[in-house]
């Protein structure tokens, strides 16, 4: 099963994917947490997830760049946090995928679908302002809206976070399983 | 408390005032907290955090006060968290503290109308 959890700022949706994660029971749970803390703001952001993780059994494994090769054990039960700040990593660190971002990620999602049993990715809504930007800001834009378009393809269910209350643009339902299946 | 959110321009007062036309209203953005305390309806609500944030008040317990004071009240706001993160330190907390106080005073809600080309859409109905 994979659950893409995406939403607004400060909306809930990392409580929300946890809420998920510990709903799919007592596998090894593993959060790979993508924020490079590269300041104060960055390190205070990173203090207050691991305060809301503590007591939930998550192994905290750091990825900012090169998902694909990132070591998780099979079948365990995964929340990557956040594609924002993976894909920024990718395209903005020196050792990253820079133009071959999209492709790198993407690669690295299926990777971590075939490793868990379940995963479930929290990704941002950056996408609705009057603010026009350009260059690198834009290409981000661009490179994120991509990359979340294809991981809601990949999705079993895809649900927006509006303060706390799941929207549901994609539900998994078991009879599409089961004629897919049959299909096989 | 209900809630009546979404993005700028996209009709909520308007809805706001056809579900509830008998309802006089406050303006977060001139209002005191004294007149945020007894509204019935408060409009503009994400005007209010930024102006107590620009006062130097903390809204960090905010939801709390206003469920304690006035669990009745409708409130209306923006959505402002759907965009790129504002590179003014003061933009980049305005617009999380929206966020999170608007989380909870939704969780405390017993009714969430999502507003989008003036279309309310009723996403929690407890």
């Amino acid at each position: 099963m994979m659950i893409l959890v995406t939403g607004g700022s400060g909306s809930g949706k990392s409580a929300f994917a946890e809420d998920c994660i510990v709903a799919f029971g007592n596998a090894r749970r593993i959060y790979i947490a993508t924020m490079y803390p590269f300041d104060e703001e960055s390190r205070k952001r990173v203090k207050r997830h691991q305060a809301m993780r503590q007591g939930k059994g998550f192994d905290t494994l750091e990825c900012y760049t090169g998902l694909a090769r990132a070591a998780i054990p099979e079948g365990s039960t995964v929340l990557l946090e956040c594609m924002s700040n993976l894909v920024a990593n990718e395209m903005f660190q020196e050792n990253g995928a820079h133009e071959n971002t999209v492709k790198a990620v993407v690669d690295g999602v299926e990777f971590l679908q075939k490793q868990t049993e379940n995963l479930v990715i929290v990704t941002n809504e950056i996408f609705s302002e009057a603010a026009e930007y350009q260059g690198d800001t834009k290409l981000y834009q661009k490179y994120l809206g991509m990359i979340n378009q294809k991981l809601s393809d990949m999705a079993d269910e895809v649900v927006e976070v509006v303060y706390g209350i799941p929207v549901y643009h994609k539900k998994y339902k078991a009879s599409d399983v089961d004629r897919r299946s049959e299909i096989r | 408390m209900k809630m009546i959110i979404g993005g700028a321009f996209q009709g909520k007062t308007l809805l706001a005032n056809k579900i509830y036309p008998e309802i006089v209203w406050a303006n977060g953005g001139d209002a005191d907290w004294e007149m945020i305390a007894s509204a019935q309806g408060i409009l503009s609500f994400h005007e209010f955090i930024r102006k107590e944030m620009q006062t130097g008040n903390d809204v960090s317990e905010l939801a709390e006060r206003l469920i304690q004071v006035n669990p009745q009240v409708v409130l209306v706001s923006n959505e402002v968290g759907y965009g790129i993160v504002p590179i003014d330190a003061f933009d980049r907390a305005y617009r999380e503290a929206v966020g999170r106080v608007c989380t909870k005073l939704a969780a405390y809600s017993t009714q969430v109308t999502r507003v989008v080309c003036g279309i309310g859409t009723v996403i929690k109905d407890a």
